[in-house]
Formats: structure tokens, C-alpha cells, sequence
């Protein structure tokens, strides 16, 4: 595929035009990844050389450093103290110590573990207690926790790393203020700066903190999980403990050969959740819009009304509700008892045994949950768009689909741009929706495995779910929970790329 | 258009003051009989739009309605051939008040709801303020780390989070607690909305405000924070609905202690095989009860929910 | 090397405690009981109050106050599917006793969420208890849990003013008719879980068990639902998944009472209350049906198991103690009389079962009469129940045998890879000689060993007698897809003598091998 000029490309019939483009859209696609390799390429460079220059500095700093700064080395705040930053320097040397206490009691004790994960799993013994005969159990080690806190202490050892760095860094940034006669900042300055200049400090620490522990350390977990052997068999604490498998647990899912049947039925389930989360994200918000809009006409009335009626369906939690639509359109159910009786079929239409009609039918009901939110934001973008512009397209005498067309839709489309994208990531993890209407439902022959059966309509969340809370396959659980995870980030990679409106932050400042 | 031609093509011709009169009512005539169509027309559009709507209406109220309903069947088995209940009255309500821990689970989830809503707010705020207005060194890092997070199936956590909830006593009957933990914990996650919102105002007033000698605290309060309303009333709704709907990780953290339960946990167990039958009715009336106070602040709020969701989702 | 020295020390103590475990040698420690327990207890909803006034009276009962032991019982409500999936995922906070179905056990002693039954327990559910009781409760040899119910089947609840013609009632195919006449539903769960399904397959006379090691793990399994009366079975199950009337449900009342109302559902005694009510006069329970397959006749078979009552391991012997002389109350006589009075339990206890309302209920007796055809459910792991599942939906989808003969295969092959047999290949075997010889007529598999060689896969028979113009083959996993003669043809001994089958499988991805006779002296 030649590129053409834009002369050339002005020249082709609108068709062509359409061809051309999606031509030069497969072809940059190969372009993409390479540009990405690139990048990964140049972010692992950078990374050798910044850890290059770091040995290079912390060198440099000691040979050039006094004697505040070289011990500073070995006690944290040392230098801080010295030169009159008592505030900052206790606060390194408080931390310094603390991180030793905690490695020393704890930290030591978790990390030496680490290795083996434990070696004694519980013993019982038959104790006669009162005339009768008893198993009395003792738990030793714990795999979980040794492994939770391993990595925790992990985390500090990094973190503790880190200060030790800027410790240094300060001592060095200090020793050449001070050589230069300017004076150092005070611990009253050190406070003003939290609010001011530092303020993102101040905001972030706690929310970061949140996420670091409730968020980054047990998806870490997670995936380390899926190099151990921990499963039901292996629950690390009551039966047995669990230990290191490399990549075992890779091997069973991909191995296509494998008799445990795990890789087709991934794909299997992988595929649907793809065409589900486009369905389910694009239904939602073009029917959303459009009620938005036929709300929003000019001289329609009872707007608040419409709107509140839709609203009705967010208040009511979607356990009862959509537990209620699910029975309702059973084979026995009340939508097929209505239509028996006024005679449009004979016999009970079996909307959750078919694979198809199965699955449209979660799409449209997830239609029935989705318009509200959509309609609420389609609502406020609409108000926003200027109004000037359908003036001036209705004088120009564009009838309200080609208004729709050339105002409405591409303006949507740029602001909503990042929307769509989270929509359609929130749906590849739409929990709910599926597990309430149909657990996964109807049942999928071919994809029975050794280990959490999979359905026609299960999502790869809801059969995550079901490997970890049936079959307690936490170590397969992770493994999938990785390539769902690349699924996702490949798609939002490629979509953040194309997309116009991620790219310019500040466009709207 | 067609008009104007026409009179322009008059003008170049005599016309007697009477001719002059007749064109005039004609031409007054047709712009009315034009207006007429125009009217008709799109009272013809509304029409349908009423249809359409209407039948919308119908389709969105119809579970809801049945729900109700339910909620006021005194005979008492799981799913019924019939909408309306053969026996009405208030049995399950009051059964659902006298005779089960929902009055504890519906305190605990207004609890959770309380707390979790000021402090999500504060931790929401915070983060996207931050990521919004400030330039600091880690920035882009920190926002694709945690796009990168929030792409990782996230309820895969929950058996590691019910280990640490386990070890600091915060499971079981002291669930409610765990949960909120949680909620807070990882809430700075969810800052996109906000943040977006936070994008859409000017920042020359930051800088504005800047000059004039303004610290970054007190630009946060005395210059964001007044046009934040919208955002902030949005994260408190969001945040304070939460709870109510969460059945599986505050029933997984629960672990069966009913004290500890929120509504969704507590509730979810009745539709238990060997309890359907008989708690059903009473799980649609907890059901509605619980919808009451969402409603109620959803529309009371509703104006700043959708001017926050628009400026948030615009910039995602 | 200190180190070193203690760890062996360490492992060679837990050895043998081990081994003092298993042999069930007791550490005497005669211990005083008094004491105030707390004790966390999951039961079914149903019986949350009663367990609670149970347990009070187990409090005032002599065995309590002679020792001192008073309970303190804080009870939830946990259906016994839950209670077993949430014990295996955290056996610590778990509850101290809990109620279960049987089909958790194998689960639940795979996660050593139970702790097993000493010596006098032991005796105690064995002298009270019915035989099929106390081997649900049993794994491995060992017993784990005390029976609480004799009443875990399913059996049939029936319309009687559409059903008018009891003699219906033995034939599948006669209710299905009616069913569709009167446009209502034939309620069976059969897509909805194994449980149900393996009616079809028990009545045409198939097999499916397992047992299992000490430590949960399957040990060794008999399954011939991979079979020509598993295709039966599957063609009996069409009838019904593809008439009109079917419905996947097992839910009494809520089938009964629905829109398109049923006329007949299989469920079990839970539902009994349930289905009186909904059903009123018209109500009417039986055993299964019989179904109709080329020209014979089977009757549906069925599960019949328990519910237990298990005690969690205890780090502290005595609260051990107490919790097992709680459970044994609280599965004793009186407490299951109760149960069965307030919510229609059958009790397992031999006594309690003696009792005239007991014997004459006209629920327990239909259970009763379905268990002639019943197989006690011993234990199964639990995929099996997710593989037999689908076996319904594959009956349901199927156009011919060949379709059914796939699914059972299917379903063969993961059992197998399960239970971690290896399925027949070209280079691992099991090939076999199969022919006319001897005193076999093409009638039944001679074995070969797989022999060390470096020219192939090579395969050899014991001696075999063969006289002049014997034929046979070599086949593969005994069955007729893979199959080895002289060509395709039979292989025909041309001298009589006594000979060894050598199969050379010379490339196991091409399926190609030669047979040749090695002479023995």
C-alpha cells in the first residue's frame, strides 16, 4: 500500500477515501508494536543507564562528601541533625529505626521463609480428654502469610532502599548550599512546603498508602500466586503447605494438548467476552444517547419525570433486580405465561437454554440496567454542546439526523472518547449482569474442564469465580487473572493510541 | 428563499396600493400555513417521542413496580405465576423488622455508607486535585501505574485482602469495618471522573491566584473547592451507594457472622435453596426498603450527579 | 549444621507423631471438661432457633452438668453447600460445628476443614445410626461426621388434577404425554447438576463411584457411564430435555405456583411443606418413573444420602471434647425427632426412624420406596458433579447416538485426566491381542507389555498356544478405533506353535506397527 499525498488523497471518491483509510489503519498497525518495542527498548535502556549514574553519584557524593555526609551512610538524618535540620533528620532517623526493629522481629524471620515457603505443615495427634478420644491439631507454618508478609517486607526493604537514597541525596544538595553560603531551610519552611510547593505530598500520602497496601500488594500477591502450587489441595495452612512451581501452571493452560482442557476453553470464553464488551458498551451508549436526546427535545415535557422514572432502576439494588428479570423470562416464568396467554406461542420460548438467545438476552437486559447512567451523561454533554451550531445547521437546512450526525455524534464521540474506553474495560469485568441473570448459564458441553465448568455466557470474571470459589484453583485463578489482565492492557494500549481525545490533557484548561 | 425572489422580481413592476394589500395578506397567509406545518410536524415528532418514551417508561418500571408488589405478597413462596398478590399487607415488612438481623445489617450499611463517603471523598479529592493541578516529578508514572492497576481483574484480591482483614481482627463480626478499609483503602483508584471534572476548570485562576500570593492549600479551599461542588456531591453519592449493592466481597469478609453482614450479604443469603421459599417476599421488601434512602438522595442530587459525571466523563 | 540437625530432629518427631496418628494410639491426659465453650455454629436457617433451644438444652442435659460444661453458641444461618466451600477457604475462622451435605465431605477432608471421629464417636454413630448414614459419613475408612439426616433424595411431587391416571405415574414417557396435554411444565433439574441427572443413568444400570485416600485424594474410580447404557440412559433423558414441557428447576413452590405452572416436580423432602401448600388437595408425591428405551423398560434410579454434622480440627483438645459430645446431642434421637417434627428432616437414627408418625409419613415413604432404586451417595469429587452436569445438555443437544456416544467419551476423557489415567496412545498402549485362539473367540483383550527397545515402541503378549489358521489383531485401549493386523487385514498364523506377539510401533505419530510371532520353546 502506497501512501498517497494529500492532493492525491483529496482526489479519491469518497468510498476510496473510506478504503484508503482503513487501509493505512491495518498497516499502522505492525508500525505500532514496532514503535512500542521501540519504547520498551529505550525505557529498559534508560533504565541501565539511570542506574548507572545512581552508583556513579552515591560514589561521588561519598568521596566528595564531609564527614556529616559519610556517615550519613550509616545513620539516617545524621547530616540533617548536624547542620541544624533536626526536624528532617529525625524523621530519616525514626524511620531508619523502625525499619530495623520490624526486620529484626519480623521482617527477618518472614523473609528467610520466603525461599521455601514453609517446611512443617500441621501435625495432629489422639489426645484422651475425659474419657473420649480426640484429634487434637497444631498449625505451624503458614504459606499465605509467609508469603503476604514476605512480600510486604519486600516492599520495605525497597522503600527503606529509597530513603537511604534520598538521605544521601539531601546530605549531597546541602553540603553544596552550604558551600555556597546560602542557608538551609528550615524544619518551619520543611512544614510550610507540605502545604505549598510539596502540597502533592501532603495530598497523596494517604490515598497512596491506601492503595499501596489494599490495592498494588495484593494484585502482587496475586500474581506470584501463580507460580506457586496453591489450590485446594495446598491451602497452606490446615492440609498442606505450598511451595514454588515455576512456570507449571503457565504451561497448563497454554499446553493446547493438555488434557485439562483449560486453553480452548479460555479462548472460548475470551471470545465472548470480547463481542459481549462491545455489545454491552456500545448498545448502552447509542441508546443512552438517543433517550438522552429525545429527553432533552425541545418541547418535550416532564423531563424531570422521564428522567427519575429511569433513575428508579439505579436505586434498587441489582442482586434484587436483576435476580427478578432473570426469573422473569424463565421457561416458566411470567413473561412466558403472559404470552401463552395472549397466544402468541404455544409452547414456552427458553430464553436462558440457548446459547444465543442466551446471550442476547443478557445484552438487552444489560441495556435495561445501562440507559440510566448513560442518559445522566449524555444529558450534561448534550446541555454543553453550543447551541449555536444547530442554528446555524438548521439555516444550512440539515434535518435532525444529519444534525445528529455531524454535531451531535461527533462531539460525543471526542469528549466520551476515555468513557468508552473504561465502559469497555468495566465490562470485560462486568461481574454482576451475568452472574445474577445466569450464573454463566446455559451449560457448555465442550468446555467442561478438569476444574470450573464454564457456560455459554461466563465472562472470564465470572469464571474466575467460579475456579476460586468451587474449585479453590487459586494458582489457575492467577494465571487466567494475568492474561486477562494483558487482554485488557493490549486493547487500552491500542485504543489510547488511535483515540483523538486522550492525547491533548490540557485541551480544555 | 423562493419568496424573496419573488418579491424581488414585484418590485420592479407597478403595484397598486390594493394588489399591494392582497399580496400582503397572501403572503401573510402562507408564512402562517408554513408555521402550521412547522407546529405540526413537530408535534407529530413529539408524539412519538411521548410513545417512545412511554413504552421506555413502562419497560424500566415494570421490574421495579413487580419488585413492589412483591414486597406486599402475604403468601409467601419464591417467584409466583401472578403479579398482583392474592393476600396484601405489610407481613413482610414487619417481618423483616421484628424477626431478622435487618435492622442491624441496614445500620451497618448506613454506617459504612456514612463513613466511607466522607472519607472517599476527602481521599478522591485529594488524588485528582492533585493529579489535575499540581506538576510533580512521578506524575504521568503514577497515572499510568494505576491505569495499569485498574486493569487487573480486581476481586481476585479479595482472598489476600480477607487474609489481612483476618490478621488485624477486622472480619466476621467486625466485618462492616474490614469493608470499609477496603473501600477507603483502594479509593484514590477510582480519581478519573474527578479528575476530569478538575481538568475543566481554568487554570488561570490557579495562577491568578498565584500572584497574589495564594499558598496551594489555600487555592485548593478557597478557589477549587466552591467550583467542586458538583464533583464532590457526586463522589459522596457514588460513594455512599456503594455499600448497599456490595453482596460479594462484604459477604466473603462477613464469613457468615450475621452482626457483621451489610444488606446485600445479609439479604443474599435468603435466596438460599432451602430459604427462597419462605424469606423471598421479605428479600423483595428489604429489597425496596433499601432503594428508599437511594432514591430519595439520588433525586435530590440529581443535578449535580449528572453536572459531575458530564464534567468528569468528558475528560475521563 | 546445628540447624541442620534440629530440622531432621523436628521431621523425625512429626514422623512418628504421624505415624501415632494413624494408628490412633492415644496420649493419655485425663483432663477435667469444666468450662464455659464458645462455640460458633452454621446451620441451615430452618433450624437456627431450634438448634439454639437444642443447644440450651444440651446445656441443662446430665452429660453437660455432671462435667461443668456450659456452652456458649452463637449461630448463623449457612445452607450446607456454603458452609463446606467457606470452611475450605479458611479453615481457622470457621465455624466450631457446622452442618453439611455429604457430597462436602471428600472436599472438606481434602482441606482438613472436619476433624475425624475418635474411637467412642465412632461407636456412637455406629450403634445409632442406619448403615447408609454412617458410611456417608465415612472416607477413606475413616469416619469424619456425624449423620443428622437420612433424607437427602429426590423423588417426585405431582399434580393430581392433571395427573388423574395414577397408573401414570410408572411411566416417563405417559407423564411427559400428559404434561404436554395439559400445557404444564415436568420440572427436573437435570441441566442444573449432576445430582439429578444421574437418575437416568443409575436406572439404566450404570455405575459411577470413587474412593478415596486418606488424605481426600481420589484413589481408584468405577465408572461405566461411558458405555451402552450410558447412551440409553442419555436417550431416556432426551424425552424429556426435548419435549416441550421440560423445565430446569427443582424449586417445589416456586414451579407449582409458577406462570406456566408444573405439573410434576422431582425434588426432595425439603420441599415438602412447600408443595402441600402449593398444591393443597391436589397434592400427591411418588417415586420416580420408569422410562422406555428400544422396547425396555428401566426405572429411574437415584441418590439417597445425608446430611452431617461435622466438628472443626481444634488446637485445644478439650474444647475438642465438648464440641464432639455437643454434636453427638445434637444428632441424637431427640434432637433429630425435633428436626423432623418442625422441618420434616427424616432422621438417620434408628430410633427416631422406628417412630409411627415417622414410618407412616407419606413423604418419607415415597423417599423410602424411590430408595429400592437408590444408590447411597457415597463420595464424589467435585468436578464430578460439574462433568456429569453437562452430560444433560449434551442429551439434549444430540441428533444421533453418535452424538451421545462423543459426549460420553468426552466426558470419559476428562474424568481420566481428573483422576489422572493416562488415555491410550499409539507409543504408551495398552495395546492387546484380541482374536481367534485358543479359548478366546474375539471376545475379550489378551494384555501386552510395553519392552525396552531402541527400534521403536515395542509391545509383546505373554505365550499363546496358536494353531494352524488362527487369526487376531492388536487393538488399542481395548476398542476398535485403533487396531493392528497384517494390514487391515487379520493377522493369520500360518504354523501352529506357541508363540509371543511382538508389536513394533514403528511411528506413533503416522500409526503405523508391524506384528511379528516370536517362537517360544
Amino acid at each position: 500500500m502506497e501512501k498517497l499525498n494529500d492532493l492525491q488523497y483529496l482526489r479519491l471518491s469518497k468510498w476510496k477515501k473510506f478504503l484508503y483509510k482503513l487501509c493505512m489503519f491495518f498497516v499502522g498497525i505492525p508500525v505500532f508494536f514496532k514503535n512500542i518495542g521501540i519504547k520498551i527498548g529505550r525505557f529498559f535502556k534508560n533504565i541501565v543507564l539511570r542506574i548507572k549514574d545512581l552508583f556513579v553519584d552515591l560514589f561521588l557524593t561519598f568521596k566528595n562528601g564531609d564527614y556529616k555526609t559519610r556517615v550519613s551512610y550509616l545513620i539516617f538524618g545524621f547530616g540533617n541533625i548536624t547542620r541544624g535540620q533536626v526536624f528532617r533528620g529525625l524523621f530519616f532517623f525514626l524511620f531508619e529505626v523502625l525499619f530495623i526493629f520490624y526486620m529484626i522481629f519480623w521482617g527477618g524471620g518472614w523473609l528467610s521463609k520466603l525461599g521455601t515457603l514453609g517446611t512443617q505443615g500441621p501435625t495432629t495427634e489422639w489426645v484422651d480428654v475425659g474419657g473420649i478420644d480426640v484429634e487434637k491439631t497444631v498449625y505451624h507454618d503458614d504459606s499465605f502469610k509467609i508469603l503476604l508478609y514476605g512480600i510486604l517486607t519486600i516492599f520495605f526493604i525497597i522503600a527503606f532502599i529509597y530513603t537511604w537514597r534520598i538521605n544521601i541525596k539531601q546530605n549531597k544538595i546541602a553540603q553544596e548550599i552550604l558551600a555556597t553560603g546560602k542557608k538551609l531551610k528550615s524544619g518551619k519552611d520543611d512544614i510550610h512546603s507540605l502545604i505549598d510547593d510539596q502540597f502533592h505530598k501532603t495530598l497523596l500520602a494517604l490515598p497512596i498508602t491506601g492503595i499501596i497496601i489494599f490495592t498494588v500488594l495484593p494484585i502482587f500477591f496475586m500474581i506470584i500466586i501463580a507460580f506457586t502450587n496453591y489450590d485446594k489441595t495446598h491451602n497452606g495452612i490446615s492440609n498442606n503447605l505450598f511451595s514454588w512451581v515455576g512456570f507449571e501452571n503457565f504451561n497448563q493452560l497454554v499446553n493446547v494438548g493438555s488434557s485439562s482442557n483449560f486453553s480452548a476453553t479460555f479462548g472460548e470464553i475470551l471470545g465472548w467476552t470480547l463481542m459481549w464488551a462491545f455489545f454491552a458498551t456500545f448498545t448502552n451508549y447509542f441508546l443512552g444517547m438517543l433517550v438522552a436526546i429525545m429527553i432533552n427535545k425541545k418541547g418535550i415535557k416532564m423531563k424531570k419525570v422521564w428522567r427519575t422514572i429511569l433513575v428508579l432502576t439505579i436505586a434498587i439494588p441489582q442482586f434484587v433486580s436483576l435476580l427478578y428479570v432473570s426469573k422473569l423470562f424463565a421457561t416458566d416464568g411470567i413473561v412466558n405465561g403472559i404470552l401463552i396467554k395472549l397466544k402468541w406461542i404455544e409452547q414456552p420460548i427458553r430464553f436462558w437454554e440457548d446459547k444465543w438467545l442466551a446471550r442476547l438476552m443478557v445484552i438487552l437486559i444489560n441495556i435495561w440496567i445501562g440507559i440510566p447512567y448513560l442518559m445522566l451523561i449524555a444529558t450534561g454533554i448534550l446541555m454543553n454542546i453550543p447551541q449555536d451550531l444547530y442554528e446555524s445547521a438548521r439555516i444550512d437546512g440539515a434535518n435532525a439526523w444529519q444534525q445528529y450526525m455531524k454535531i451531535t455524534l461527533p462531539y460525543m464521540l471526542f469528549v466520551t472518547g476515555p468513557y468508552l474506553l473504561t465502559s469497555f474495560i468495566g465490562n470485560i469485568n462486568n461481574f454482576n449482569v451475568i452472574y445474577l441473570l445466569t450464573t454463566g448459564g446455559p451449560n457448555n458441553p465442550n468446555s467442561s474442564t478438569a476444574g470450573g465448568s464454564a457456560g455459554y455466557t461466563d465472562l472470564l470474571i465470572t469464571w474466575l469465580f467460579k475456579i476460586t470459589t468451587n474449585d479453590s484453583n487459586y494458582k489457575i485463578a492467577a494465571v487466567i487473572g494475568i492474561m486477562v489482565f494483558v487482554v485488557v492492557a493490549v486493547i487500552s494500549l491500542i485504543v489510547y493510541n488511535i483515540m483523538p481525545s486522550t492525547k491533548n490533557e490540557e485541551d480544555f484548561s | 428563499m423562493n419568496e424573496l425572489k419573488n418579491n424581488d422580481e414585484f418590485l420592479n413592476e407597478e403595484i397598486t396600493p390594493e394588489e399591494e394589500q392582497a399580496l400582503k395578506q397572501l403572503q401573510e397567509k402562507r408564512e402562517e400555513k408554513r408555521h402550521m406545518g412547522l407546529k405540526a410536524k413537530s408535534t407529530i415528532s413529539n408524539t412519538i417521542i411521548y410513545i417512545i418514551l412511554g413504552i421506555i417508561s413502562v419497560i424500566w418500571l415494570i421490574p421495579f413496580v413487580f419488585i413492589v408488589l412483591q414486597s406486599f405478597r402475604v403468601e409467601n413462596t419464591w417467584m409466583v405465576g401472578y403479579v398482583l398478590p392474592k393476600q396484601w399487607g405489610f407481613d413482610n415488612y414487619i417481618r423483616l423488622f421484628k424477626e431478622t438481623s435487618f435492622p442491624r445489617w441496614f445500620l451497618n450499611t448506613f454506617i459504612m455508607g456514612l463513613i466511607v463517603s466522607v472519607v472517599q471523598t476527602v481521599m478522591v479529592l485529594s488524588m485528582s486535585y492533585t493529579l489535575s493541578r499540581l506538576r510533580f516529578k512521578g506524575r504521568k508514572f503514577l497515572m499510568n501505574f494505576m491505569l495499569v492497576l485498574g486493569m487487573f481483574p480486581g476481586f481476585l484480591t479479595m482472598i489476600v485482602l480477607y487474609r489481612i482483614l483476618s490478621d488485624m481482627h477486622l472480619i466476621g463480626a467486625n466485618a462492616i469495618w474490614g469493608c470499609i478499609l477496603v473501600y477507603v483503602a483502594s479509593s484514590g483508584m477510582g480519581y478519573y471522573i474527578s479528575k476530569g471534572f478538575f481538568d475543566t476548570i481554568p487554570r488561570s485562576l490557579d495562577e491568578a491566584a498565584r500572584i497574589d500570593g495564594a499558598s496551594r492549600l489555600q487555592i485548593f479551599y478557597k478557589i477549587i473547592m466552591p467550583l467542586a461542588k458538583p464533583i464532590v456531591i457526586y463522589t459522596i453519592l457514588t460513594a455512599f451507594m456503594a455499600p448497599w449493592g456490595d453482596f460479594v466481597f462484604a459477604r466473603y469478609i462477613s464469613n457468615f457472622t450475621s452482626s457483621g453482614m451489610n444488606v446485600a450479604a445479609g439479604l443474599y443469603a435468603w435466596l438460599e435453596k432451602d430459604m427462597i421459599n419462605q424469606m423471598y417476599t421479605t428479600f423483595c421488601a428489604g429489597g425496596v426498603i433499601v432503594s428508599i434512602p437511594i432514591t430519595i438522595l439520588f433525586l435530590c442530587l440529581q443535578k449535580y450527579y449528572v453536572e459531575g459525571v458530564t464534567g468528569g466523563a468528558v475528560k475521563g | 549444621m546445628k540447624k541442620r540437625i534440629l530440622s531432621l530432629f523436628i521431621a523425625l518427631f512429626v514422623a512418628v507423631v504421624l505415624v501415632g496418628c494413624a494408628s490412633k494410639t492415644t496420649t493419655e491426659a485425663q483432663l477435667d471438661l469444666t468450662g464455659t465453650y464458645k462455640v460458633k455454629v452454621w446451620v441451615a436457617d430452618a433450624i437456627t432457633a431450634l438448634t439454639q433451644t437444642q443447644i440450651d438444652a444440651f446445656n441443662a442435659s446430665e452429660e453437660a452438668t455432671s462435667r461443668g460444661i456450659k456452652v456458649e453458641a452463637t449461630i448463623e444461618a449457612v445452607g450446607e453447600g456454603d458452609a463446606a466451600s467457606k470452611m475450605t477457604s479458611d479453615v481457622i475462622n470457621g465455624a466450631d460445628i457446622f452442618g453439611f451435605a455429604q457430597d462436602q465431605l471428600a472436599r472438606l477432608v481434602e482441606a482438613k476443614g472436619v476433624s475425624q471421629l475418635g474411637n467412642a464417636a465412632a461407636k456412637f454413630v455406629n450403634d445409632n445410626n442406619d448403615g447408609g448414614a454412617a458410611a456417608a459419613a465415612t472416607l477413606g475408612g475413616q469416619l469424619y461426621a456425624y449423620p443428622m439426616t437420612s433424607d437427602n433424595g429426590y423423588f417426585m411431587y405431582y399434580d393430581k388434577s392433571v395427573i388423574t391416571d395414577a397408573t401414570h405415574l410408572t411411566s416417563l414417557e405417559q407423564l411427559i404425554a400428559d404434561c404436554e396435554a395439559a400445557s404444564k411444565m415436568f420440572s427436573f433439574e437435570l441441566e442444573g447438576s449432576g445430582w439429578y441427572n444421574a437418575a437416568f443413568f443409575f436406572g439404566a444400570g450404570c455405575v459411577s463411584s470413587f474412593t478415596f485416600e486418606k488424605n481426600g485424594a481420589i484413589a481408584t474410580v468405577n465408572d461405566t457411564y461411558n458405555s451402552d447404557k450410558g447412551v440409553i440412559a442419555m436417550k431416556g433423558m432426551q424425552k424429556l430435555l426435548t419435549s416441550t414441557c421440560y423445565n430446569n428447576s427443582s424449586n417445589a413452590a416456586a414451579s407449582f405456583d409458577a406462570s406456566v405452572g408444573s405439573a410434576i416436580v422431582v425434588s426432595g423432602t425439603w420441599d415438602s411443606n412447600a408443595a402441600q401448600s402449593a398444591l393443597g388437595d391436589n397434592f400427591g408425591v411418588a417415586p420416580l418413573p420408569s422410562f422406555t428405551v428400544d422396547g425396555k423398560t428401566y426405572h429411574l434410579g437415584s441418590f439417597t444420602g445425608n446430611k452431617l454434622m461435622g466438628v472443626r480440627p481444634q488446637q485445644d483438645p478439650k474444647k475438642a471434647a465438648v464440641l464432639n459430645l455437643l454434636a453427638q446431642y445434637l444428632t441424637g434421637q431427640t434432637c433429630q425427632e425435633q428436626r423432623y417434627k418442625e422441618n420434616g428432616w427424616g432422621p438417620s437414627n434408628l430410633e427416631a426412624q422406628k417412630l409411627p408418625e415417622i414410618a407412616n409419613d407419606p413423604v418419607l415413604s415415597a423417599f423410602n420406596a424411590q430408595n429400592e432404586y437408590g444408590v447411597p451417595q457415597g463420595q464424589y469429587p467435585g468436578q464430578w458433579w460439574d462433568l456429569t452436569k453437562v452430560l444433560a445438555t449434551s442429551a439434549k443437544n444430540a441428533k444421533s447416538d453418535a452424538d451421545i456416544q462423543t459426549a460420553l467419551q468426552s466426558y470419559r476423557s476428562t474424568l481420566d485426566s481428573l483422576v489422572g489415567v493416562v488415555p491410550p496412545s499409539w507409543d504408551n498402549g495398552p495395546w492387546g491381542v484380541i482374536g481367534k485362539f485358543g479359548e478366546y473367540n474375539w471376545n475379550e483383550d489378551v494384555l501386552m507389555t510395553k519392552k525396552e527397545s531402541t527400534e521403536g515402541f515395542v509391545f509383546e503378549s505373554a505365550p499363546i498356544e496358536f494353531a494352524e489358521g488362527d487369526q487376531f489383531k492388536c487393538r488399542l485401549g481395548e476398542n476398535w478405533d485403533s487396531s493392528v493386523g497384517n494390514g487391515k487385514d487379520n493377522f493369520v498364523v500360518e504354523t501352529a506353535g506357541k508363540y509371543i506377539v511382538r508389536l513394533t510401533v514403528t511411528d506413533a505419530n503416522a500409526k503405523t506397527a508391524t506384528i511379528t510371532l516370536v517362537p517360544v520353546e
